[in-house]
């Protein structure tokens, strides 16, 4: 659906993509990450057809966004960030104009319309002027105009920026029923939502591509097992010294501190498909350590993330889509 | 097909956007009230000499020159200006639709909107037939012509000024000056010195094609090339400007 190879623009001497390339296949639901200025908006733009890249290519559908760009347009729907819309118009009188101009038939307008509107709960709020519309009410206008001609890829740009928790949720449900019949990308720099609804993510950080991949792939490249957490009663050594089997099988290291009131805090990175709980449990009993707490925990795409973009933050220029080795220390670091 | 569908449709939400917006009602009312003044001083000026005031009116007269500097600039600073501001370009711009037919829209509405403000004075002139006088019929179709000319280019010259800025203010200072410019700079050129020159500004000066041919009842098809080039011009750069946006 979307082809772009070595991908870059810059804004006179600011580089805004750095040489991105990436492709999303039919019916995929990709999340574009990363954080404020990282080059969500602009690869989106130029997806879009709206600004033109300075080097290389982007298709849409197999066809050139700059060379067939009205092409493009008709086959893809697109939620700008902060969603402008003409505010004197009325709801249904907007997306009728949007519709016609997206060249559905005059006769199919009004069935479109009322669809797309039915789809995105506006079905009540049709006579209303789009100015005075709440922040959610309008974002959903702007996802019923990019589904008003059935594009069959749906662009959306920070589709729940400046919701309410309650207005988000509803936003995200409201796309997730449409990833059923539509190629999504959408960007946030909220992360806790696009890992409910993409299948698909790209992590993108000052222009550069850090990482792409399932979700699920990405926490399992990153992280290899499920971390494990230990408070046991006792001095630092004494626990260290308890565990020392345990420790034996954790080639990465872990991490262990007094956390006061007698309690030491270990954390460790146990190898791919190993569940050292018990054996934990175990070590610390025959030590006579009390055990108070004793937990196994994946990562969160948030968490990933900051990790991700963190240590690309701290050796800028070298590129992360190769995941290299995480230590111990920077996952305690990313957790706090 | 394609383009005249989407062109109608641009229009249709243009002309109604002109409508909705409230400053507009206030050019309208005051340029009403200033050209209803200023014909009646006309009349006054010429002792009910029908014909003299109507000449005077359209064109000789520096009072609605006033209104055809001021009020395209009005009427245009809006159309793109806004766009920008509220990033409803965007929008417009990522639907399929092209930058030709979104100029030429917006060209139209505004245009038609000068033109619908000079449908009162036809009230003047049957007025003024209902006392009698009756004034003559091509000079004042040419009179007329010549208003939409003008009017045409200094809409053109508005919209380019409102393809430039993000604020409204400004667009509508930009147009104004653009306007004035055209009909000032060959007022100016004809102090040159060197005759050649002088000629040509001469053939350019605005207000010369009023006082020698339109007023008059002549139509001067090298005037009517001038206004509808020069505002095709104008349109060509304001697409341009547009296209550029992106670029930057």
């Amino acid at each position: 659906m979307i082809s772009v190879q070595k991908l870059t623009k810059r804004f006179g001497e600011v580089v805004a993509v750095d040489d991105i390339s990436f492709d999303v296949a039919d019916g995929e639901v990709m999340g574009f990450l990363g954080p404020n200025g990282a080059g969500k908006s602009t690869t989106i733009r130029i997806l879009t057809g709206y600004l033109p890249a300075t080097s290389g290519t982007v298709q849409v559908a197999g066809l050139d966004v700059l060379d067939r760009s009205l092409e493009v347009r008709a086959r893809l729907g697109y939620l700008p960030e902060n969603v402008p819309l003409y505010v004197e118009m009325r709801v249904e009188e907007y997306l009728h104009f949007r519709a016609r101009l997206k060249g559905v038939a005059a006769r199919a307008v009004k069935e479109a319309v009322g669809r797309a509107m039915a789809q995105c709960g506006l079905a009540h709020m049709r006579t209303r002027i789009v100015g005075q519309l709440s922040k959610g009410y309008r974002q959903r206008v702007g996802l019923a105009d990019a589904l008003v001609a059935r594009p069959r890829l749906l662009i959306l740009d920070e589709p729940t920026g400046g919701l309410d928790p309650h207005q988000r949720r509803e936003v995200l449900d409201l796309i997730r029923g449409l990833a059923r019949e539509h190629t999504v990308l959408l960007s946030s720099h909220v992360l806790a939502e696009i890992e409910s609804i993409a299948t698909r993510v790209m992590i993108i950080q000052k222009g550069r591509l850090l990482a792409d991949g399932r979700p699920a792939e990405l926490a399992a490249r990153l992280q290899g097992a499920p971390r494990v957490r230990v408070e046991a009663r006792g001095r630092r050594d004494a626990v260290l010294h308890a565990l020392t089997p345990v420790l034996r099988d954790c080639p990465e290291a872990c991490d262990a501190d007094e956390i006061g009131e007698g309690w030491t805090r270990v954390v460790l990175q146990p190898p791919a498909g190993r569940d050292p709980r018990e054996a934990i449990a175990e070590a610390l009993r025959a030590a006579g350590l009390p055990l108070r707490e004793l937990v196994r925990r994946q990562f969160t795409l948030e968490e990933l993330f900051l990790q991700i973009t963190a240590r690309a933050a701290e050796k800028s220029g070298d590129s992360m889509s190769e995941a290299g080795p995480v230590t111990a220390r920077d996952r305690v670091e990313a957790r706090r | 097909m394609r383009m005249l569908r989407q062109f109608s449709i641009l229009l249709g939400r243009e002309v109604e956007a002109l409508f909705l917006t409230p400053i507009h009602y206030g050019v309208i009312t005051i340029a009403l009230l200033f050209n209803g003044w200023s014909f009646w001083y006309a009349l006054q000026q010429f002792q009910g000499n029908v014909e003299e005031s109507v000449r005077f009116f359209f064109g000789q007269s520096p009072l609605v020159w006033l209104v055809i500097v001021l009020v395209p600039p009005l009427l245009t600073m809006r159309l793109f200006a806004e766009e920008r501001r509220a990033g409803t370009l965007e929008m417009l711009l990522t639907a399929p639709v092209g930058e030709v037919e979104v100029v030429l829209a917006k060209f139209a509405a505004g245009f038609a909107f000068f033109l619908a403000l000079w449908l009162p004075s036809l009230l003047y002139l049957a007025i003024v037939k209902s006392y009698g006088a009756i004034p003559d019929v091509g000079p004042l179709a040419t009179s007329y012509l010549g208003i939409a000319l003008v009017g045409a280019l200094f809409t053109a010259a508005g919209l380019l000024a409102s393809s430039l800025t993000s604020t409204q203010v400004l667009a509508a200072v930009l147009g104004t000056v653009f306007n004035l410019l055209l009909l000032l700079v060959p007022l100016f050129g004809q102090f040159v010195g060197v005759e050649a020159v002088e000629r040509f500004f001469v053939e350019l000066a605005i207000w010369r094609h009023f006082a020698d041919s339109f007023a008059k009842g002549v139509v001067d098809s090298a005037h009517v090339s001038f206004y509808v080039l020069l505002a095709g011009v104008l349109l060509f750069w304001t697409v341009r400007s547009l296209e550029s946006q992106r670029w930057r």
